[in-house]
Order: C-alpha cells, then structure tokens, then sequence
C-alpha cells in the first residue's frame, strides 16, 4: 500500500529539469549570500552562541536534518494503519 | 449603558436567528452582515467599561472591555468574517447557525469580566463548535465530535469546579489573575489547560479539527484555542510552569507534523506548535513576552484561517486531504496555491509577514530574562514549523509530484476570504504597528532591525537547505498512508482493550461460576435424592424418641449459654 | 378568586379540585370532548389557585387541619415555600401534560380513556396533597394514596407484561414504605411526641447521634420514589405505562414526591444539626453518589428510549437527595431548583419520547438516527432538554447543577464535587448522541418529509422545552422560592 514517492524536486525530471536546476541554484547562492551578510552587518546578541559566525544558518540546517531523522525514527514506533482505530 | 451598546456577542446570536429565519436565497445578507454590524457595535464600547449586573445573587461582570478583551474581540470579528465569507457558498443552514453562535461565545467569553459569565460562554463554545465537527456528517467524525464534546465539557466542568472553589475562598467571582497558589487556581489552570492543547491533553485537537468540514475547521482554528489562550493570559500571567508547558507545546508536535499524511492534522499538529509560543510569551510575564503572545494569537488566527482555508479548498474542491493523494494542483488552483504561499511564509515568521513581527518578541523574551534553553527549544521549533507548516503544505498539496488531479479553482467566496486573510497577513507583516497599537503594553520592539531580520533569514533558508538536501538524497520520509500513534492511544485503543479484556474476563469467569454452580447444584440434587428419596436417609420415619433427644439438647445448650 | 380565604384553605382547595374533576370524568365519558374539557379545566383552577398562594405569601404559617383521629395525629395542610414550589411544579405540567395526552392518547388509540384521566386526577390530587402536607402523617397517607392511585396507570394497557410491572411497582413502593418509612415515622412520633414539620426540625434534643443515624437512613431508604439504587427497580418497570404517565408522574409527581420527602424529613423533621452529626450522613452521600453514577452508566446501555430515560431519571434524583443530605444552604437551593429544572428537561425527553412512539412507532435509541428531518421540532426539543440535563447552557440545568455544586464545595466534599463533574459528561454519552444522530445521522429507513406528532402532542414539548431555556434566563422566581425553603 505504501508507494515511495517520486518528487519533481529529482533534478533528472525531464519537464522541469531546466527551470529547477535554476531556480535550485539561485537558492544556493542565496543562501550563501545570507551567511556572508554576517560579515557586513553587525548582529548584536544576548547569548554567547550567537557570536558565532553564520549561528543561525547552521543551528536551521541542523535543527532540520535532526527533526527529519528523528521523526523517521518515530515513524517504526508509531506508524500504523489508517484504519487502526476502527479496527475494535 | 446606552440601548446601543449590546453585549458584543449578541449581534452573533441574533444573526443566528436572523439566519433561521431568512430563506437560502438572500442567507448571505445577514451572514455578511452580522460580523459588520457587530464590529461597529463594538467600536461603539468605550476602553475601560465595566458593566455590572446581579443576577441570583451573584455579581457579574458580563462585560469588561480593556485593552486585552478589545484586542481579542477586534480578532474575533475579523475571524468571524472570514470563516463567514469562505463558507458563503454552503447551503447548509445548521452550519452557519453553528458558526455564528460559535463566534458569539467566544466573543463573549473574552468580554466576560467574571468567571460565572466565562463559564457560561466556555460551555457555549464547546456546544457550538461541536456541531461543526458533527456537520462533517460521517460516522468517524461523529466519533471524533463525541470525543471532542466530552473534552471540551470536561474542561467545562473543571472551570465550573474551580469557580466555584474560587467563590468559597474570596466571595468574589471577578476574572482576575488567579494564579497556581489554591486549588481553584489549579482547577481552573486545568480548565484552561484543556481548551489550550497543553501536552498530553492535546489530542481532541488533532484528533477533531481535521474531521470537521472543510469550512468548520476555519471556525474551529480561530477561537477555542485563541479564547483559552486569552485566558491564561488574563490569569495566569508570569507562571513559570507555562514556560516550560508552552516550550513543550512548540517542540512535540513538529515530529509528528513531518510525518503526519493528513494535512489538516499537519496544521492541527502546527496549531499546537504556534500555541506554544504564546503560552512560553504568558509564562515568561514580562510586558515584552505578553505582547509577543498577544499578538502572536492575533496573527496565528488569521494565518492559521489562511491555510486551514487553503486546505479546506482543496478538500472542497478534491474531495481528498492526504499529502499520499496530492500533488501539482498548483496548475487547477494557481489562487488557492498563491494564498497558500502566503500562509506559509507567515507562519514561518518570514519578515515582512505577520508571523515575524509577534513571534520574535517571545523569542526575545525568553533571551532576556535568560531563559537559554527555553529560547534553543523556541528556536528550534521556529525552523521546524517552516519546514512542515511553511515547506510541506505547499509542497505536497500544490507542487511535489502531480497526481494527476484536475479541478476546478476554489469558489469565488472562498477566494476572497483567502485574498483578505492574505491581504492582513501582509499587511501586519510589513506594517506591525496597527497591531503594536493595539497590544496590552507600549510597544518599544524593533522587528526590522539587521539582527531580526538576518538572523529569521538564515534561519529560514537554511532550514529549506536541509529539506532540500534530504529531499534529494532521498532521506526525507514519504508520505504514507497511515497514522502516528499518539497520547490518545491511551484513551482510544489502551483503555477500551483493557476494559473489553476486562469485561470478557469477567464474563469467562462468569461462566464458569455458573457451570459450577450448574454442577454443583446437579450433585445436590443427586445427593438430596439419595437423602429424600424413597430410601433415602431422611425419608426414613424417625422415632419421637429422637426429637426428644434434640429439643433437650438444644435447651441444655441455650441454659448453660446463660448460665455462662 | 376569593381573596379573604387562608392559605391554608386554598391549599386544601387545590387539593380537592382535581378530586372534584373525577365525577364529571366519569359522567361525561361518552363525550370525549367534553371530559377532555373538564380536565384542561381543573387544570386551569388548580393553577389559578396556586398563583393565588404565591400572591397570597407563606410567611405566617397556618395550618387547616381537616381531621385528627388520635391526639397528637392529624391530617392537615399547610402551605411553605418548599411545598408551593413543587404544588406549583406540578400544576404547571399538568396542564402541559393534559394538553399532550389528549393528543397521544387518541392518536395511540388506547382503550379505557375516562379511568385513566380519572385515576390521573387522583394521583395529582395525592400529589399536591404531598406538597402541602403539614406533618409527616398527613404526608405517609397522601404518599401511599399516590402509590395506589398510579398503579392502574401503570397497569393500564392491561397486557400480562404491565401486570407484571405493576406488581413490581406496587411490590417495591408498597414495600419500602411500610417496611421502612412507617417504622421511621412511629419512631420519630415516639422520640419527638410530634409529627409536624417544623423549622429547625423536631427531633433536635430528643435522639441520640447514634439513633439519628439509624433514623436518618430508615427515612432515605423507607422513601423508595426517592429511587434509591438497589431500591430502583420499579421505576424501569413503570416504563409500561402510557407516555404520559411516564412524563408527569414517574419523570415528575411521583418521583418528585420521592425526593421532596426526603427534603421535607432533612429540614422539618431533622434539622440541619442533626443530618450533620448522623453517623450515616457519610454512608448515605456515597450510596446517593453511587446511584447517580451507577444510574447514568446503566443509562448508557439502554436501546429503549423509555428505559435509558427512566435510568437518567434514578441517576437525577439522586442529586436532589444528595443535596438535601449535604444540607446547606446551597445544596438545599440546588436540590429544589433541579426539583423543577430536572422536571421540565426529562418531562420534555419522556413527551419527545411519546411523540416519536405515536408518529412512527419506534422505541429504541437506534432506530432514531436522521429522525430529525421528519420530526426537527420534537428532536430539537429533545436537544434543548437534553442539554438542560447535561446541565450545559443556555438551558435551565446549569443553575440547579451550579447549586448542588457549591453546596459540595460548602461542606468540603471534594469527592461528591467530581463525581457531579464526572456524571456530567456521561449525561453527554448518554443523551447527546440521540438529538445529534436524529439531525445529522444517515436517515436509515426512516422518512425523510416533514412529519411531526399531532397538534396537541407538540404544543406541550414546545412549551416545556421552552421552559427549560426560560429559566435559564429568568430563574429569579425559581431562586427565590427554592433559595427560602430552609429559612423559618
């Protein structure tokens, strides 16, 4: 029942390849962009790992790829069937 | 108080009858009407009022307007709108009548100047949204409703306890801060505890509103939660136990919303995350933290409308709501997906939408008065709710891959409410200062400084870096068709096993106390035969002799009885 | 009206004028008509006199005594507010339920017309002679005359099965009255020398804690209309009856009488003090506690509509009885108020219940799922008196429910407080899902045009239901008279 799905975000789809890989690329350069803006612009702070440089771009990456990995974790645990409470 | 001044619910009510009343064809008069007409009554109370009545006895306030109740009621009436407008196009009438009475009790519940009148509309909401749920129409959300009901009312009665302790305590009714430090205050803590989703008694909230009707749940997202949440605000303002609950609130539900296929339950689930961060605002305490709250459930209402909206169109026009099931209706509905763009980026709290300029405040809050953690746990809930709420509604409804369904663009009605729901997000988001006007303290926060900005930009890009990086290399999870086991598996599968296990125990033993006795009473039978019988022992004749012999004895034994 | 006559006199009047209806009944029974006319008639006299007693005040306490067979022993009537609220009570619903069972009984076609609106005469007559009872001898023999006068009601349709129920009935009343309550009662005239009801009570000085104690649950367990769980079961059974019996007298009068006994022992009889130094007190309050609970569970698994109503009724009454057994000033307020608001919310369920047996001949819960597109005014009346049990607002339950609350909170009694909040929410499993799957349930093979119960039928279950949201909204009246019945 479970079918993996493909995503348009696969770079190979063929109807969008060009327009993706574009607009993928523009989003890498923007977010470079962003963690070189703490070079320009002072960002004043409260706690000690703020200072860090490019702080909040690394604390969203991995805050993220964390979440995914645990809530897949989750998923052996606490998957089941749609009709799972139903089934008296 | 003048004729013209009505309690600022009434006009809902009275619109209600209004509705029963007008015939389908011109329903849309008074439905459009009532919120209109009700604002402008409301403009019409003056800050600072207190009206005051006694009634059995007690002395009520039925309507305090300050700065906080007159925030919230503005909120309401402009929810009510909305929900109003994006379900015009239903004919069913029991619904608008629902919607309407729903949004009159939550209007009179953030007007209710003592806890009598709170309770009073407390149990109207209940009642009210329910019907909501149960409109849906299918025996899984008659279910779910009943399960809702019994939550809300038991929050209800909890209130209703706690007032009543309250009244026994101080003599007084009037809804002030309360506080953690009587039992009352715990009881009514609990109360509102309930209608805000804290942790472990959340589940009626993910557990209902995705089975409500495509329009209820855009009725159902706006108050009851936002009313507790007004609550506790008005109560239990500075309780640090709120800190650590709302912390909690954010950080849970956005494990369960990354797996999460339903995507009305992916919003129920992000509803607890967003409430979260105003009860930590609540719980922090300090005038920065209450107007980050504050207006934080201002914005989270009509953001959250937003996409409960966009969704509820797409369930409208689809007749399908799993994340397994869509994909590329971005093509059938460009508007409904735009106004879904827009939802999403304010619930990200991308600067220049209204979730930026509300959400930072708490966040800050919470640096300030040195909660760290607190503020890393915050932190990570903020980059969590863009990737499912901001990234994943959008994607797996609108764009991902197209399953293939050709629709027609939402109803006229519907697009307008999105486009006003998504004009105010906008607008708040780059103009705050309507909404900073309008908060319980004087406002001296700075969103747009270069700090506040770079730092949500980061952290927002680089959030999507990690979906899209998991999303190439294939680790992010699919979308499956299933369910996430949660704490109402307690209540929903632990305890109805249990008590079945029980029940059919019970009656196993049952049988075979029964076949003993069956048994046993076959052999007395055999047994009093062998006695009674013909030749039975004691059908023998027995001699006087023998009587004689006992009724001796029998005295004897009651003679040296008394004797002793 | 004739305003120079005495409470006292009036009272005895309105007690007679259902009696004196009986006659012409029974003169005019070939002209149904024209009885049915008398009997909206007396109805209307015996309101009009009870507005008359209200008007009239009950402050001077007079007593007509109409006879005295031994000194000390009388029968004689007074009138307090305790007793004007539930005279009242009951001359209001009589009405409501005359107008209905013109309808349902004709529509139902039941036999034997005139004997059952007679014997119904004569049971409200009993009743009302309860209400103004001045001792407690006069209330034994009008509460004994109600048994008897409502047991060809019950055992009406004549069938083997109400023979049987009427023999339960009567077996289980009979039973508890004269076992017990007799008993309870010569004791009390031994100990106290006096049967009357007095403010304050008469047994104060006379018994010992440990004699109260026994004498308190002889009176609590002799009151078997009270419906006391395991003293319950001829309420199911009275469930034989025609609807309208079901409504007013086992919904309302006779239960009703049940309970008011009780208030009547705990605050005329006993006095607060005494109540509070009974070793039973305790004892008492959680086997009420238990039969509100256990009422409501056994409630939950009835499919016949008749039935779970009848279970609700046992789990209700036992609020009133927890109230009047908390005795303060809060619970007692609480307990006369759910006398009335309980009234009007399971008289309306029990005329719902009737309407829908006469307009489609269903009995049980489960065939009623999308009732409400065929009958939307008989279902929503059955929400709003639904929502009055529960005790939710805006329906008249929520004040009486508020009361009997703070009257737990009053005496410390952190247990019976939950065990109110929790029954709360099996009213909502119990009762809720019916209005809710007759509106919004798949209409199965019921009819879904619009077709209500006859005219007469659906004017009562508008009226009573209205009642319910009437006194949510303007319960003063109520407040004030169930707020004095404790004060001398």
């Amino acid at each position: 029942m479970n079918q993996h799905k493909e995503t348009s975000l696969n770079p190979n789809d063929s109807s969008h390849s060009s327009r993706l890989r574009w607009g993928i690329g523009l989003f890498f350069m923007l977010c470079a962009g962003l963690v070189l803006a703490d070079f320009i612009f002072h960002r004043h702070t409260i706690h000690p790992w703020e200072t860090l440089w490019g702080f909040y771009a690394l604390f969203g990456f991995v805050a993220c790829v964390l979440l995914v990995l645990i809530a897949k974790v989750m998923r052996l645990f606490l998957m089941r069937s749609e009709d799972y409470y139903d089934n008296r | 108080m003048i004729i013209a001044d009505l309690h600022p619910g009434l006009p809902f009510f009275l619109g209600a009858l209004v509705v029963l009343v007008t015939p389908l064809r011109y329903r849309w008069i008074p439905l459009l009407l009532t919120p209109l007409l009700g604002f402008i009554n409301l403009m019409g109370w003056e800050l600072g009022t207190t009206t005051e009545l006694t009634f059995l006895g007690f002395t009520l306030n039925p309507v305090r307007v300050d700065r906080l109740s007159y925030l919230f009621g503005i909120l309401f009436h402009i929810a009510a709108f909305l929900g109003i407008l994006f379900s015009l196009h239903l004919k069913d009438r029991m619904q608008h009548i629902a919607g309407l009475c729903y949004a009159g009790s939550a209007i009179g519940a953030v007007f209710a100047g003592d806890l009598l009148t709170l309770f009073i509309f407390w149990e109207l909401l209940a009642l009210t949204s329910s019907l909501l749920i149960f409109a849906r129409r299918e025996p899984r959300a008659f279910r779910s409703g009943t399960r809702y009901l019994i939550f809300q009312v038991g929050s209800g009665v909890l209130l209703l306890a706690g007032t009543i302790v309250y009244f026994n305590d101080s003599s007084s009714l009037l809804f002030e801060h309360i506080g953690l430090t009587s039992t009352a205050g715990w009881l009514i803590f609990l109360a509102f505890g309930i209608k805000s989703a804290f942790p472990l008694l959340h589940n009626w909230l993910t557990d209902a509103y995705p089975e409500a009707t495509p329009t209820g749940t855009v009725f159902l997202s706006a108050f009851t939660t936002k009313v507790a949440v007004y609550a506790l605000a008005r109560g239990f303002p500075g309780t640090e136990l709120l800190i650590y609950i709302g912390v909690t609130m954010t950080c849970f539900p956005i494990f369960y919303a990354v797996i999460e296929n339903d995507l009305r339950r992916v919003l129920a689930y992000s509803m607890i995350n967003q409430i979260g961060f105003m009860i930590c605002g609540i719980g922090i305490g300090t005038e920065l933290a209450i107007n980050g709250a504050i207006s934080h459930a201002f914005n989270d209402v009509i953001f959250k409308s937003l996409l409960m909206m966009t969704m509820g169109a797409v369930l409208f026009r689809t007749g399908k709501i799993n994340g397994s099931d869509l994909g590329g209706l971005y093509k059938s509905m460009p508007k409904t997906a735009a106004f879904c763009l827009i939802g999403a980026a304010s619930i990200s709290a991308f600067p220049l939408f209204s979730g930026f300029v509300s959400k930072s405040m708490v966040m800050a809050a919470a640096l300030e008065e040195g909660y760290h953690w607190v503020w890393i746990g915050l932190l990570f809930a903020s980059a969590g709710v863009f990737h499912h709420a901001g990234i994943k509604i959008p994607f797996f409804a609108f764009f991902s891959h197209d399953a293939g369904i050709r629709v027609k663009e939402a109803p006229t009605n519907m697009l307008f409410a999105m486009g006003l729901a998504a004009l105010l997000c906008i607008g708040i988001g780059s103009y705050p200062w309507i909404l900073y006007d309008l908060l319980p303290f004087p406002v001296s926060y700075l969103p747009f400084d270069n700090t506040h900005v770079i730092a949500q930009l980061q952290l927002l890009f680089f959030s999507a870096l990690a979906f899209v990086w998991l999303k190439l290399s294939g680790i992010y999870p699919p979308e499956l068709r299933s369910i996430n086991l949660d704490f109402e598996w307690v209540y929903r599968k632990l305890v109805p096993t249990q008590f079945s296990n029980l029940v059919s125990a019970y009656q196993r033993f049952a049988e075979i106390a029964h076949r003993l006795w069956v048994y046993s009473s076959r052999r007395l039978e055999v047994a009093g035969r062998r006695l009674h019988g013909p030749d039975g022992q004691l059908s023998k004749t027995w001699m006087t002799g023998s009587m004689i012999v006992i009724v001796l004895l029998t005295l004897s034994a009651v003679l040296l009885k008394n004797l002793l | 009206m004739i305003p120079e006559l005495e409470s006292g006199n009036i009272a005895l009047l309105s007690m007679l004028t259902p009696l004196a209806a009986t006659p012409l009944m029974l003169l005019l029974h070939r002209y149904p008509n024209w009885r049915e006319t008398v009997s909206l008639g007396a109805g209307l006299v015996l309101l009009l006199l009870v507005i008359q007693l209200h008007s009239a005040g009950t402050t001077p306490l007079e007593t007509t005594t109409l006879a005295a067979p031994v000194t000390g022993i009388s029968i004689a009537l007074a009138v307090e507010p305790l007793g004007l609220l539930f005279a009242t009570l009951i001359s209001i619903l009589w009405l409501a339920t005359t107008v209905y069972a013109i309808g349902y009984m004709r529509h139902h076609d039941e036999s034997h017309q005139t004997r059952f609106y007679i014997w119904f005469a004569i049971a409200i007559s009993s009743a009302i002679g309860i209400a103004f009872s001045a001792n407690m001898f006069t209330l034994f023999v009008f509460y004994e005359l109600l048994t008897f006068s409502t047991f060809p009601l019950v055992t009406h349709s004549g069938s083997r099965e109400a023979r049987l129920a009427g023999r339960t009935y009567l077996g289980w009343l009979v039973g508890t009255s004269v076992g017990f309550l007799l008993f309870a009662m010569v004791w009390t005239w031994i100990l106290a020398g006096t049967l009357d009801f007095r403010p304050g009570g008469v047994l104060a000085g006379h018994i010992t804690p440990s004699q109260g104690g026994i004498l308190l649950g002889l009176y609590v367990i002799g009151v078997g209309k009270a419906a006391l769980i395991p003293f319950h079961r001829w309420l199911p059974a009275a469930m034989v009856a025609p609807t309208p019996v079901s409504a007013l007298l086992h919904a309302v009068a006779v239960v009703k009488a049940g309970v008011f006994t009780i208030l009547k022992v705990v605050i005329f009889i006993f006095g607060f003090d005494l109540v509070n130094s009974a070793w039973s007190q305790e004892l008492l309050l959680y086997a009420v506690a238990t039969t509100i609970i256990i009422g409501s569970l056994i409630a939950l698994r009835q499919d016949n509509l008749k039935r779970r109503l009848a279970y609700s009724t046992i789990s209700q009454l036992s609020y009133i009885v927890l109230g009047a057994l908390l005795v303060n000033s809060a619970s007692l307020t609480g307990s006369a108020m759910h006398m009335v608001t309980h009234a009007f919310g399971k008289i309306t369920l029990f005329f719902c219940a009737g309407a829908i047996l006469v307009t489609t001949h269903k009995t049980k819960v489960s065939e009623l799922s999308g009732l409400g597109r065929q009958m939307p005014l008989t279902m929503a009346a059955f929400f709003i008196a639904s929502i009055s049990i529960i005790g939710l607002p805006p329906a008249a339950g929520t004040w009486s429910k508020w009361y009997l609350a703070m009257g737990t909170v009053e005496s410390g009694q952190w247990l019976l407080l939950g065990i109110l909040m929790v029954s709360s929410l099996l009213n909502i499993a119990y009762l809720l899902p019916i209005p809710l799957n007759a509106f919004l349930g798949s209409s199965g093979n019921n009819k879904s045009h619009f077709q209500e119960a006859p005219a007469p039928i659906l004017l009562a279950i508008t009226f009573t239901a209205a009642g319910c949201l009437f006194l949510f909204f303007w319960p003063d009246t109520l407040y004030q008279l169930a707020s004095s019945i404790h004060l001398p």
